[in-house]
């Protein structure tokens, strides 16, 4: 199955591997990286070796944590004073053992000869300075021309990097720019100066889906015409796929297996490389019995905030619509997802229901009961059956308390169990049915990872006993393979219990995996919605056939 | 927290956590983050010390604070020498007299050390009797004369009291004062702080609008006009409490600011939002989800408000504003030196200056290293 979907999207001008025998562009070997930490150190990067030629593009793939950021930055000379490069490792480019470099001479290399673009942004833009100052400073830096020459050169790579309107964006500053455009600018300051080696550092992840696939084209069309190296880190399988030609896997600050992407997709070989390749979110929902009674019904939801325009003496007070009037009937047992891409409303428009805002017009349904206009008491009966996960477990769990008491707390407000003994049985079921060993109840959140956390916001939220859970991207912020296993883990306990829910995500593939029916929400409305094999194989509108092409062909 | 990711087989990841952290309170946290800041330490060592010296003023003063000698005598210095200038090992200061002699230029008597008349020092000897807490009769002292004879080793003052023994005693008003005013001022800017911020809406405004009017206040006159309020012949225990609420009335409006901002940033993150989604109380809300993340930064706040409220003890006490004799503070004490004359000739009357200088660093770095460990995930 592997090979047949590569095929299908395998770029049309591969690298030649015949070249790979020549002498590489860059060659690191015996890398190794350790922190001075509290207790010891840690080892984040252990003896790893990589090798890059003029003209390809390697990835290097791994979950977080599994060292390759710092392995960009150790190439950047960009580590902190905490870290210690081992003695025998060498980073060679053009011939030279950079890593014996001055410090002097590391800057000069630095965004001269070897670029980064990094993950996020809005923060590597300085919000001060326009976006032409800002490049011309990035040339000027390495090389002496004329402020005017800088300038326009500062054009000429606006138009490279496919910014609308270059002249205009010159003089303009950061925030002027959207995500993508900002990304687009990182990039023409990271080629300012024809650099040979590019390393972008998960380039798209805080991009939009549709956005990451203009980046991504973008990088590698500038690399075709200049001829550049590149060395594209990410944890995403389908960029790697599409966009490099030779991968290098990484778990743990160790590299585990290196190929050819064809052959890396085609034979796996390490069992953490299959293990990564056989987490994208596989299966279907299964098909809801017949006669499935509507649990949740929604119409005419209508959310708005108030912003003021204007000034003091002449107020202004205009209405943003964040969602306008929406409907939706969610049936028992049945998985509906919510589509769309960052402000898009969808989050806005799921807490409405759970009363979680206020909505300025609506008429909602739980299980017969109007659920509108009621206060926090009188929603207090409610709040048993309809229970809500959140996208960050790190910001979810309350740090100061324990697993015991954060899942317990549910049951003490609603109350539940008669005695604390009883209530304890029931938070370690809790815990249980969201796979967590039940004797973590006198632990504290942060002794936790991601994923953990988040099977711990799951099992506050199953001890209650609900009907109906409104899960708000719950995987976006885990890893592949974590992401994986909470969404078995979701899928049993609905087959367990017979949980009805509304899955709020921008990920078609999890929403492929586990929704029954789809909506696609654009700027606050709905603009498809349907069966979710219908949705994804036939999408009516121009919007969803661009998220489906960005979810199922490059991100 | 070096987060474990990616393999996740649950199961082995929290055994190997269990053995990393021991299930580690927050208390202790905080403790092994603080003991890395040197100012830190250095500042709760002499927190402790100021404290211990507070407390047990009466034992750690050589001297009985009321006691009048010869005025506005100079200091004595520790000397390991005996008249003929040989080694002793037991320490002994020189009281000044005239040697007899006069100045051949202008005849005044030459004043000097009186070497005949050595005070041998000693620690644990017996002085002045005191009763410690109010009821338990003692005369042991931690140092004095071994005889009993007066020691001041920084001095009189113009009454002729020993000024180290009064400086020790008025450690004692001037922290209960500061740690009276902050407790006040705590209770009354979180409280606020929490309501408006959680609130939020019209009474946060109206809330706010108030704080802003508090903290705009010229502080000075009206400090001054609100102690004055107080009939000089109000019983000292009347005037101290007075003075307590005036400090307080001004001071939490920026407590209550700081608070505020915090529950607001607090008031919209998931995990309350999870409590109201289970169905939590606003109170239940407040004070087990709020109040606990907020504590930290309060108690970094208390650190360093302490010692505003000491120098500003200092200063009113200095103006004669805020403890009235017989009560001793550092501010009254400084009171002393406000004339020209008396410092140029008297200098070492200044010296509860640096018992205030000592005090302010010590809750200072207190601070600052509490600051940087009180959010240790």
């Amino acid at each position: 199955m592997a090979l047949a979907r590569l095929n299908a999207f395998a770029p049309e001008t591969r690298f030649d591997h015949a070249n790979r025998n020549g002498d590489p562009i860059l060659d690191a070997r015996h890398v190794a990286v350790t922190f001075k930490v509290e207790h010891g150190q840690v080892e984040a990067v252990k003896d790893i070796s990589f090798q890059l030629y003029q003209g390809e593009t390697i990835a290097i793939v791994g979950e977080s944590g599994s060292g390759k950021s710092v392995t960009a930055r150790t190439v950047m000379g960009l580590l902190t004073k905490r870290a210690r490069v081992s003695a025998d490792a060498t980073i060679t480019f053009n011939g030279q053992n950079i890593l014996k470099f001055s410090p002097k001479a590391r800057r000069a290399l630095r965004g001269n000869r070897i670029s980064m673009i990094f993950q996020e942004p809005m923060s590597s833009l300085n919000p001060l300075y326009t976006i032409g100052s800002q490049i011309v400073e990035a040339i000027r830096v390495h090389s002496r021309i004329s402020r005017t020459e800088a300038e326009a050169r500062a054009l000429e790579l606006l138009r490279q990097v496919q910014i609308p309107e270059p002249e205009a964006r010159l003089k303009q500053y950061p925030h002027q720019l959207s995500g993508g455009q900002r990304q687009r600018v990182m990039i023409a300051m990271a080629l300012s100066n024809d650099p040979d080696v590019l390393i972008a550092d998960e380039p798209t992840t805080a991009l939009d889906v549709t956005v990451q696939a203009q980046i991504l084209n973008l990088i590698r069309d500038l690399q075709q015409a200049r001829g550049m190296a590149v060395v594209l880190i990410t944890h995403g399988l389908t960029i790697v796929r599409k966009f490099s030609d030779y991968v290098y896997v990484m778990q743990h600050g160790e590299m585990r297996e290196h190929n050819t992407t064809p052959a890396i997709f085609a034979d796996p070989r390490h069992p953490y490389t299959q293990k990564l390749l056989a987490s994208e979110p596989q299966g279907r929902a299964r098909p809801l019995p017949n006669g499935a009674s509507p649990l949740l019904i929604a119409r005419g939801v209508k959310v708005s905030f108030m912003m003021q325009h204007g000034g003091f003496f002449k107020p202004d007070m205009r209405e943003l619509v964040a969602v306008d009037s929406l409907g939706l009937t969610l049936c028992r047992h049945e998985t509906l997802g919510i589509v769309g891409e960052s402000g898009s409303g969808k989050t806005t428009f799921g807490q409405s229901l759970l009363r979680l805002n206020e909505p300025a017009a609506a008429e909602i349904l739980f299980d017969g009961e109007r659920v509108d206009g009621r206060t926090r008491k009188e929603m207090q009966p409610l709040r048993a059956r309809m229970q809500i996960v959140f996208q960050d477990p790190f910001a979810s769990l309350n740090p100061r308390m324990t697993i015991g008491q954060i899942i317990e707390e549910g049951l003490i407000v609603n109350g539940i169990g008669k005695s604390r003994a009883e209530r304890l049985d029931r938070v370690q079921d809790a815990l249980e049915a969201a796979g967590m060993p039940g004797n973590i109840l006198s632990r504290f959140p942060h002794e936790f990872s991601g994923g953990q956390r988040q099977r711990i916001a799951i099992a506050r939220a199953v001890a209650l006993d609900p009907e109906f859970i409104l899960l708000d991207e719950p995987t976006s912020a885990l890893d592949l393979s974590v992401q994986a296993q909470i969404i078995e883990l979701l899928r049993k306990l609905q087959d367990e219990r017979g949980l009805s829910y509304l899955f709020i995500s921008h990920d078609l593939k999890v929403v492929r995996a586990l929704c029954h029916r789809v909506i696609v929400m654009q700027h606050g409305r709905i603009v498809e919605e349907g069966p979710v094999a219908d949705v994804l194989s036939n999408p009516k509108t121009e919007y969803t056939q661009r998220l489906v092409k960005a979810a199922f062909e490059i991100a | 927290m070096v987060a474990v990711h990616g393999s996740e087989t649950e199961a082995t990841v929290v055994d190997n956590r269990q053995k990393a952290h021991s299930n580690e309170r927050y208390a202790a946290l905080v403790w092994r983050r603080f003991r890395r800041s040197i100012t830190g330490m250095i500042g709760l060592i002499l927190i402790i010390m100021l404290v211990l010296m507070a407390v047990f003023a009466d034992f750690f003063a050589p001297m009985n604070p009321m006691e009048t000698h010869e005025s506005f005598s100079p200091p004595q210095a520790i000397s390991f020498h005996d008249k003929d200038g040989n080694v002793t090992f037991t320490p002994r200061v020189y009281a000044t007299a005239e040697t007899g002699e006069l100045d051949p230029v202008t005849f005044q008597p030459v004043v000097g050390p009186d070497l005949e008349h050595p005070r041998l020092l000693g620690f644990f000897v017996k002085g002045a009797e005191y009763r410690l807490f109010g009821f338990i009769s003692m005369d042991r002292h931690f140092f004095g004369s071994t005889d009993g004879q007066p020691v001041h080793l920084l001095g009189t003052d113009k009454f002729g009291r020993d000024v180290l023994s009064r400086a020790i005693h008025g450690a004692r008003i001037s922290l209960a004062i500061a740690l009276s005013v902050v407790t006040v001022v705590t209770v009354v800017g979180t409280s606020v702080g929490l309501v408006s911020g959680y609130f939020g809406g019209a009474a946060d405004a109206w809330i706010q609008r108030f704080v802003d009017i508090v903290l705009a206040f010229p502080q000075l006159p009206l400090y001054l006009a609100l102690t004055s309020l107080i009939p000089v012949t109000a019983p000292t225990n009347v005037f101290l409490t007075f003075v307590v609420v005036v400090m307080s009335a001004l001071g939490w409006a920026q407590m209550s600011r700081e608070v505020r901002g915090k529950t607001l940033a607090l008031a919209r993150i998931e995990y309350v939002r999870a409590a109201i989604a289970v169905g939590a109380s606003d109170r239940r809300i407040i004070f087990q989800h709020i109040l606990p993340n907020v504590m930290s930064h309060v108690i970094v706040a208390v650190s360093l408000q302490i010692p505003t409220v000491i120098l500003l003890e200092s200063f009113l006490g200095f103006l004669g504003f805020a403890v009235k004799p017989p009560l001793i503070s550092w501010g009254l004490m400084l009171q002393d030196t406000a004339t020209y004359s008396v410092i140029g000739s008297y200098p070492w009357i200044l010296s509860p200056v640096a018992f205030v200088l000592v005090a302010v660093f010590a809750f200072n770095a207190l601070g600052d290293g509490l600051r940087d460990a009180v959010d240790p995930y």
